[in-house]
């Protein structure tokens, strides 16, 4: 623990020295109403939009053959991302290219949307220790709200409607009555497929069902520049974060339905930072998830990785053989931030996601599991010494799949 | 693994392929709501494509090493095909009979064709499929969301429909594709073993209605019950593609006997035999030669000696014997867990086994509940 202790002020002070690091995203003070924003508001031409990548998440394999198959050679997406709030609401636009608009049809079992979804870190108090980037980690709670397209889809359960799920063929209702109960059933319909998910980690997603959650999402395609724009607005303030900060940690996630996206197969960001206008601080975040800060020497690092035998457990690049044991690193460098991959070298067991998959994998045990505590494992890396580690992060950064 | 698993045997050589089973399924629970595609109980014809079409090549199980293995969601058009009708109403019209899609694959559509020459060595036989309630379930390792659930009283396997996204990986991880995705609701959802059926002590519709009597129903470690006397004591009756991994609970009796072949001249080839043991290896694995061997020897005792406890199982006399339910074993299990036993609509699985309304995160195997969301 000290050894991770003694790395973060060091991050600190280096942070620190940096105070010309700038926003990846700066989220532009209006005055108007944002309850509710949709892509084509005028406040977005107040708004300043900037580029972000997402990376196709390649960390864990799906166990879909034809979809990984569509998805082999998966390059990063270039969005462009735009941030405006008003002290009570805070909202975003997400614009991302996409050559097919694909919507998930209630017919058909192998139709997927294309969708959008934005995560929010619960504490970003550290920002050296920000929630894992995919759907958090324990006691690391994230936010997450999805926006899908998808058709109007039926869904009976949880609301005490059994009734509602015979065939009406089957009732013995006729005239009035049929026509009541028709109607009572399309009422139970789902006309928008907007989701919110409190999640520390795979599998651990739940969704928010007791309307604690007050976002809005919207989702339009734009057939002048095929593309998807896609809008959020929420509170600044709920019971699960509180975004009235200098700057916070915001993590966007796209699906392209043509692939077969659903779920792991996405691309995805790293945790960027988000500068309020106007709101003091902020500086040693937006310092934290500065890419082009990372000093280190990434030949060495690369020369370090191959040393210290990390192939033996993680793919690294993609060249590499895939390998059951550890997450896969090809794509580490865009979507981990710098702090995380130090932590996980010198902290191996203070972000362990739980499964993916145990039962799928049951040779590979990389973790143990007592008292519900995770422990990785992976050796601990915290005797190498300062500069390796950093170079070793230097070289991790450069892994990712750039934009074609 | 469950404390307990419920096990089903369905005696291969009884089998008439009537499809009373299908539609005893069908009609109680997937004639409706996006359902109207599935069957969580079909009967198809061995050899064929099956339903959906090849799903023997569409990978999902386990390899030796343990690991789960890659699969195929199937098509609706293609694989399951889209359930049609005919333009009854136009005919008096004038119309010509036509379906309303045009059908390209549906369940049996290769029925009773098998395999083979005629009349010289064609050959087939039925094959009831529902989901296997596996040990090691294919589709319960593959979700991502730990929305499928093996419940520790019986070992049957559920799909918590609050906690599904509708990502279907499960279909692809499930070798013998017994789950379905429902795309109307946009979640899977697969054939329960008629749970609400069994704690009220009566055995799953399909069993019950079967016009062959050719499906035991019972719990594996009760020794008095004849599913544990086929399984255990007898090993006569084999899991599906055992290789597949998942440890399947749906146990088949091969079939043993079938006719012989004719020669050219359409004469009996004597001592000869239709049905190519090597079929049933690739069906049932390598074990299926000793319980072979088993039914000829106890069929022998029998016409020898008049007595086989084996013959008289498969005889299926009484269902008081074929199903043992134990029914006060489920009161026991629901007044433990504090809930209403035998109650009339059960909603405990509607609403969601890991979710109240109020989001918990419970979801931890270790213990460690991070609730505190109000
Ligand atoms: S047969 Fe398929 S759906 Fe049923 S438990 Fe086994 S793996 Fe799951
Ligand atoms: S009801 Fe029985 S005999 Fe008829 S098809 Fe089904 S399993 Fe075979």
């Amino acid at each position: 623990m000290k050894k991770i202790a003694t790395s973060m002020i060091a991050a600190g002070i280096a942070a620190s020295s940096l105070m010309a690091a700038e926003a990846a995203i700066t989220a532009v003070k209006v005055s108007g109403d944002l309850n509710n924003v949709s892509y084509s508001d005028a406040v977005w031409s107040k708004a300043k939009f900037s580029e972000v990548s997402l990376y196709p998440q390649t960390t864990i394999k799906m166990n879909d053959a034809k979809a990984n198959e569509l998805n082999a050679a998966n390059t990063a997406v270039k969005a462009q991302i735009a941030a405006v709030y008003n002290g009570e609401n805070i909202a975003f636009m997400v614009k991302w290219p996409d050559a097919s608009m694909n919507i998930q049809r209630g017919c058909k079992t192998t139709s997927y949307g294309d969708g959008f979804a934005v995560q929010f870190a619960e504490d970003a108090s550290n920002p050296e220790a920000l929630p894992y980037i995919g759907m958090g980690s324990a006691d690391r709670e994230v936010v997450i709200h999805l926006q899908k397209a998808v058709r109007p889809s039926y869904e009976p359960n949880g609301k005490g409607d059994v009734a509602m799920q015979v065939n009406r063929n089957q009732t013995d209702l006729f005239g009035a009555d049929l026509a009541k109960f028709d109607k009572d059933v399309a009422a139970l319909g789902n006309f928008d497929y907007e989701r919110s998910f409190v999640s520390q980690g795979f599998r651990s997603m739940t969704e928010i069902k007791d309307g604690s959650n007050k976002s809005s999402a919207r989702l339009g395609y734009n057939t002048n520049n095929d593309g998807w724009e896609g809008t959020l607005t929420r509170p600044m303030k709920d019971d699960y974060v509180d975004l009235n900060q200098g700057a916070i940690p915001v993590a966007f996630a796209v699906w392209d339905g043509a692939k077969m996206g659903r779920d792991g197969l996405k691309n995805l960001s790293q945790w960027v930072s988000v500068k309020l206008e106007g709101n003091e601080g902020g500086d040693a975040l937006i310092a934290a998830l500065d890419a082009s800060a990372v000093n280190g020497d990434v030949a060495a690092g690369k020369q370090a990785v191959a040393d210290n035998g990390c192939v033996g457990c993680h793919q690294v690049e993609a060249t590499d053989a895939a390998n059951l044991m550890a997450p896969s690193l090809t794509n580490v460098g865009g979507y981990a931030t710098a702090g995380y991959l130090k932590e996980s070298l010198v902290a191996p067991s203070a972000v362990v996601v739980p499964g993916y998959n145990r039962n799928a994998h049951s040779n590979y045990m990389w973790y143990m599991e007592e008292n519900g505590k995770r422990t990785s494992t992976m050796t601990d890396y915290s005797f190498l010494d300062a500069a390796t580690i950093d170079n070793i992060v230097a070289y991790l950064k450069t892994l990712k799949a750039e934009a074609k | 693994m469950s404390k307990r698993q419920l096990a089903m045997v369905m005696d291969l050589n009884k089998c008439i392929g009537c499809q009373t089973c299908t539609v005893a399924c069908k009609t109680q629970w997937t004639n409706r709501n996006g359902r109207e595609y599935m069957y969580w109980n079909n009967v198809e014809t061995y050899p064929g494509a099956g339903y959906p079409k090849n799903w023997m090549e569409l990978g999902g199980g386990f390899d030796a090493a343990g690991d789960l293995q890659p699969g195929v969601i199937p098509n609706l058009e293609a694989d399951y095909g889209v359930p049609w009708d005919y333009n009854y109403d136009e005919l008096q019209n004038g119309a010509s009979f036509e379906p309303n899609v045009e059908p390209t694959w549906g369940p049996n559509w290769d029925e009773d064709q098998g395999a083979g020459a005629f009349p010289q060595d064609n050959y087939f036989f039925y094959l009831p499929r529902i989901c296997n309630h596996c040990t090691n379930p294919g589709c319960l390792s593959a979700c991502p969301r730990d929305a499928i659930f093996k419940r520790e009283q019986d070992g049957v396997v559920l799909v918590d429909l609050d906690r599904c996204q509708g990502y279907r990986y499960c279909i692809a991880g499930c070798p013998y594709k017994k789950i379905y995705f429902n795309p109307k609701i946009s979640k899977s959802e697969k054939c329960i073993l008629c749970f609400p059926r069994v704690e009220q002590g009566l055995p799953p519709a399909c069993a019950q209605q079967c016009v062959g009597r050719i499906r035991f129903v019972g719990f594996l470690d009760d020794e008095e019950g004849q599913v544990s006397k086929l399984v255990n004591k007898y090993k006569v009756a084999l899991g599906l593609r055992p290789e597949y991994g998942t440890q399947p609970n749906v146990y088949y009796v091969p079939p043993t006997e079938s006719p012989a072949k004719f020669d050219a001249e359409g004469k009996i080839i004597e001592g000869s035999t239709r049905l190519p043991v090597e079929e049933l290896e690739k069906l049932f694995g390598p074990d299926v030669h000793q319980a072979i061997a088993t039914l000829k020897a106890e069929m022998k005792k029998r016409k020898e000696t008049g007595e086989s406890e084996l013959m008289d199982i498969l005889i299926a006399y009484q269902h008081s014997d074929m199903f043992r339910l134990d029914n006060n074993y489920y009161q026991e299990v629901a007044k433990a867990a504090g809930q209403t036993p035998l109650a009339p609509v059960d909603n405990r699985y509607v609403a969601g086994k890991h979710t109240s309304t109020k989001h918990v995160m419970n979801f931890t195997h270790g213990g460690h509940a991070a609730g505190g969301h109000h």
